[in-house]
């Protein structure tokens, strides 16, 4: 990582934390932000599999849902800790995550975007039609996770702080993984999953590996939406959501983990922006997802090397 | 003997009318994923808007069977306009930019429609009404003549590979479009034409399923997910086998309601989707290492 990189990188954080100090930050753009960068990490998590590995996962959606899922359980029943909510969304989507991993990574292609998807609807099916979980009400009006005591993340401001934070560190743990060796050989797979495993690596081994982190850091950013929606439902987990975290993805710019940070905020802005003005803002994300695949494959990130700009795609 | 005149034959006659109906829609799905390696997911939608052009058509003509002829057509068209404008930029690139560019294709159809007709429930009227007398038990003459529709049509796509020209083509060409192109032939424009014809066959299915479903604009969503099974179980690619899964899909799913809510029924056919896709992804008759 370059120094210019890193000096660019330190002027957007302190951007993104000042924020909310801003004097035209209402309550609204707020919650708005939040989206922005909840969807930005999630987007940036799914990077990890189609952009740098080659698997498309058409079943984020399941693990985003069951992580707010598992959290609000938790809220409703008094269990208020933020920090057992964590761990609980961990638990379950971790669990659900290595079952769908283990047998998805047996398939590449196209095999591997059907079985994630159909695993995914079987989830979706569960929670809408039993009415153990609220049934197609999801879980409504959850109280307000718990930092530490009585200090409860209850105002948008403490709510965007704690995305920015979670953005942050998973930024963090997906840098310091694609630098690895590990996000090298991740990338070898996608490139020649044959060769990779003459070489000697267990190809297998590896995908399910970038599966779970992938689907744990998505699990973790769905956690953390009943705290702030005070809802799950199971709208969340439809695969036309895993559908939308994908074209955040393309949106931003494959295998750049910056790109679908970006990619999700401006899904998430687009989205509210055109909604205020008209309500067929479907018509205009479907056709701003036309252009992109016709005409910039890149992403937004791409168009910087098209202006001539350093590549982003650090481990190309 | 009451139970099996009374219930069992009923629903094992309703399982093969919609397994014929769903045979159309996977059929056109299995065909351009043979043709393109792209999997459509904008072939709900296609489905959709033949049921809401039925809806147009039957408003202005008042005439089911104008609708019929023109709705396939109307919306072949729009195949072919989409195809060419869309798909055709994307033939030298990875399958995954057409999956993506198709759901975009559905985000827009979807909304389009409902910008257009509206998001409530419709219907359709069937063309006739009333029941015959049939092994015992009285059947509704309209999905008798579901059932008859569906497969002549199939029938005649069946013709229409095995004994024309133009269906020896599209076969050439899902085999090797390069070497097809090499002996001179106008490939794009048979990866249009045929894109246009899996559209119609999607709309002529919406319409046929209209006046027995609800139309709606999220219809197309929930018939996607059904006919990317058929075409996995009978093996991508594969015309004859996505025919069998789909009226082995459309028995199953009418046989098993008898037991379980519709909801398990849902989950026990995607379990048999997962169990298919881990133990044999090829399907009932894929070819061996096509993509697994």
């Amino acid at each position: 990582m370059s120094r210019a990189l890193s000096w660019r990188a330190v002027v957007v954080w302190v951007l993104l934390a000042a924020l909310p100090v801003l004097p035209f930050m209402s309550k609204f753009y707020l919650l708005l932000a939040f989206d922005a960068l909840l969807f930005g990490a999630i987007a940036m998590s799914l990077d990890l599999l189609i952009g740098y590995t080659g698997l498309v996962s058409f079943g984020h959606a399941a693990f985003f849902g069951l992580g707010a899922y598992a959290s609000a359980v938790l809220l409703e029943r008094g269990i208020v800790s933020l920090w057992a909510c964590l761990l609980f969304a961990v638990l379950v989507v971790g669990l659900y995550a290595l079952v769908v991993s283990y047998f998805s990574t047996t398939r590449r292609g196209i095999y591997f975007a059907l079985l994630t998807l159909i695993f995914a609807e079987v989830v979706y099916t569960f929670f809408r039609y039993t009415q153990t979980f609220g049934g197609s009400d999801g879980i409504q009006g959850v109280p307000p996770p718990r930092l530490v005591g009585g200090f409860a993340i209850d105002t948008p401001m403490r709510n965007y702080y704690l995305v920015l934070v979670y953005l942050g560190l998973a930024y963090l743990a997906c840098r310091v993984l694609v630098t690895s060796h590990f996000g090298k050989v991740l990338v070898a797979i996608r490139e020649n999953e044959d060769r990779a495993r003459f070489l000697g690596y267990n190809v297998q081994r590896y995908k399910m590996a970038v599966c779970m982190i992938s689907a744990l850091l998505t699990g973790l950013g769905g956690a953390l939406y009943p705290g702030r929606s005070a809802f799950a439902t199971p709208d969340l987990m439809l695969w036309t959501v895993s559908g939308e975290f994908i074209i955040m993805v393309m949106i931003g710019g494959l295998g750049t983990l910056a790109g679908p940070v970006v990619g999700g905020a401006f899904f998430v802005l687009l989205q509210e922006k055109v909604s205020s003005y008209v309500d067929w803002y479907f018509i205009v994300i479907g056709l701003v997802l036309i252009f992109i695949v016709l005409f910039m494959p890149k992403g937004l990130l791409g168009i910087r090397e098209l202006l001539g700009g350093r590549r982003w795609r650090a481990t190309a | 003997m009451d139970y099996v005149v009374a219930i069992l034959l009923p629903q094992l006659l309703h399982g093969l009318v919609f397994g014929a109906a769903l045979g159309l829609l996977a059929l056109g799905l299995t065909v351009i994923f043979g043709l393109l390696g792209v999997m459509n997911f904008a072939h709900g939608e296609l489905y959709m808007l033949g049921a809401y052009a039925g809806i147009a058509v039957v408003g202005v003509t008042h005439s089911f069977w104008a609708a019929l002829v023109v709705a396939p057509l109307a919306v072949g068209a729009i195949g072919a306009v989409t195809e060419v404008a869309t798909l055709r930029p994307l033939y030298r690139r990875e399958p995954l930019y057409g999956l993506i560019l198709t759901f975009g294709l559905a985000l827009v159809f979807r909304e389009g429609v409902r910008q257009i007709w509206g998001g409530d429930m419709r219907r359709i009227l069937p063309p006739f009404t009333g029941s015959t007398p049939l092994l015992g038990m009285t059947y509704p003459n309209y999905r008798l003549f579901l059932l008859v529709a569906s497969s002549l049509l199939l029938l005649a796509i069946w013709l229409f590979f095995t004994k024309t020209r133009a269906g020896v083509l599209v076969r050439a060409a899902v085999q090797d479009a390069e070497m097809l192109d090499g002996l001179g032939v106008n490939v794009p424009r048979v990866f249009t034409l045929t894109f246009a014809g899996s559209a119609a066959l999607a709309a002529l299915a919406g319409l046929l399923l209209a006046p027995i479903f609800t139309v709606y604009p999220q219809m197309g969503v929930e018939m996607i997910l059904l006919a990317f099974i058929v075409v996995i179980l009978g093996g991508m690619g594969s015309m004859g086998g996505s025919v069998v899964a789909a009226v082995v899909i459309g028995l199953a799913q009418s046989l098993l309601t008898l037991w379980m809510n519709p909801q398990r029924v849902a989950i026990a056919i995607f379990a048999i989707m997962i169990v298919v896709l881990i133990v044999r992804p090829r399907g009932f008759f894929g070819r061996e290492g096509v993509l697994e």
